[in-house]
């Protein structure tokens, strides 16, 4: 994902209709707006009509008169619309308490993928070398967590660590899977096979 | 919120793990929209979530197996209990090597180029069809010098002499030429190309005509005995 600047020039593209623009700004909050929703949505389709009305609406707002008055704010608009678009779903769908303010336990759930992106094989070995490189308690932890889903609180308690050390311990999992992807990446943009 | 209470508040590691909750997760969620470096972390790992879950093993609890093979493969090269005692038997092997077989190899060495009198066993007299078999006592890991005649029969452009072992097994074999066999040949014997026991040195000519197959003639047999002095 490329970092892009949401500026002036962005927003005047997306008025004007620019397809690659849209194009990009559908993907980039496509996959912010899907992390938003399934912890609060259980359906697939209830998550894919919030997705569309709130592009529809985003659009709608940036190409009326007076539109966007500060570009930078792009983001926050897009969030702000999604809210409204998942209260009225609440609404619709007649439920009593909004799952908002629950804690959001499984942002990653039992569906294999998350952001129905493929898992690409270099994205497994890599993942599979981060995990050969942690001893064993990290990697109990992690399956405990994140493959059977275990009571986050239970689980530390049993390995001896705290919530701080479970936090500390996925970011640097994520730093290392980060930083061995792109050397891999790189790696074989130079024509040599790595890993 | 902003990026610099994201990061010090690990937001996006809470994100990721489902512990933002009311006003905290909304305040994220609307940085998130608008911070592409968090937003980067937050699909890094998702990503990396995803990817573990299928790695530690679909069904519930097991954990992949090829992490054993691998941890297998390098516990072999960072065990100290494997290392120790590898080093331990290297350190053995190599002090066995220099203090025990260089020096060895070394005095075989001298032994070899140094000036001796050799044994000899002389076949020239016994005749190739003698009744006496002529005895040597030949020096473990020594020589003794053979002296014999290649029978004096023309014809042959070339003569081979092969020793044979008390099974009849080839134990050596060497080439000799007509200018060479004029004279009573005088062979260096190593005591380890014999055996101890009835040894044969055979004598064969390659005719000079050019037999049709190329085959070698017999012209004489010397037997002896060895007994290797140890």
């Amino acid at each position: 994902m490329n970092f892009v600047t949401f500026d002036a020039s962005y927003v005047n593209k997306l008025r004007a209709g620019d397809a690659p623009t849209e194009q990009h700004f559908i993907i980039y909050f496509s996959e912010l707006i899907l992390l938003k929703l399934r912890p609060r949505l259980r359906s697939q389709e209830q998550i894919e009509d919030v997705k569309q009305e709130t592009f529809s609406r985003t659009f709608s707002l940036i190409r009326s008169e007076g539109g966007l008055r500060h570009a930078e704010r792009l983001g926050p608009l897009v969030n702000s619309i999604c809210n409204n678009v998942l209260m009225e779903q609440y609404r619709s769908s007649n439920r009593v308490e909004a799952l908002e303010d629950e804690a959001a336990e499984r942002l990653v759930e039992t569906r294999p993928n998350a952001l129905n992106m493929v898992i690409s094989d270099d994205t497994r070995k890599v993942v599979r070398r981060v995990l050969d490189g942690l001893n064993e308690r990290d990697r109990s932890l992690l399956q405990a967590v994140f493959l059977e889903e275990r009571d986050k609180d239970e689980v530390c308690t049993e390995l001896g660590v705290d919530r701080d050390y479970l936090r500390v311990l996925l970011h640097r999992a994520k730093a290392s899977f980060r930083v061995m992807y792109s050397k891999q990446a790189d790696a074989k943009k130079s024509g040599w096979v790595f890993g | 919120m902003n990026h610099q209470e994201a990061l010090r508040e690990m937001a996006v590691e809470r994100y990721l793990l489902g512990e933002l909750s009311g006003t905290s997760l909304d305040s994220f969620e609307e940085h998130l929209f608008e911070c592409p470096e968090c937003t980067m972390e937050v699909r890094t790992g998702v990503s990396f979530i995803d990817a573990a879950r299928t790695e530690l093993g679909a069904p519930r609890g097991v954990t992949a197996p090829h992490r054993q093979n691998a941890r297998s493969w390098t516990f072999w090269f960072t065990s100290p209990w494997i290392l120790a005692p590898a080093l331990a038997a290297c350190l053995l092997l190599l002090a066995f090597e220099t203090f025990v077989l260089q020096p060895r190899m070394k005095l075989e060495v001298a032994q070899a180029q140094a000036p001796a009198v050799l044994n000899p066993l002389i076949l020239a007299n016994a005749g190739p069809r003698g009744d006496s078999i002529p005895e040597i006592a030949a020096p473990e890991h020594g020589s003794f010098v053979i002296s014999l005649d290649v029978p004096a029969t023309g014809g042959f452009s070339s003569y081979r002499c092969s020793l044979q072992g008390p099974e009849g097994s080839l134990l050596w074999q060497t080439t000799v030429s007509s200018e060479q066999a004029r004279d009573a040949l005088l062979i260096n014997m190593p005591t380890d190309k014999t055996k101890e026991g009835l040894n044969t040195f055979l004598i064969q000519g390659l005719p000079a005509n050019g037999d049709a197959n190329g085959t070698l003639v017999d012209l004489a047999r010397y037997r002896f005995h060895v007994t290797i002095q140890k």
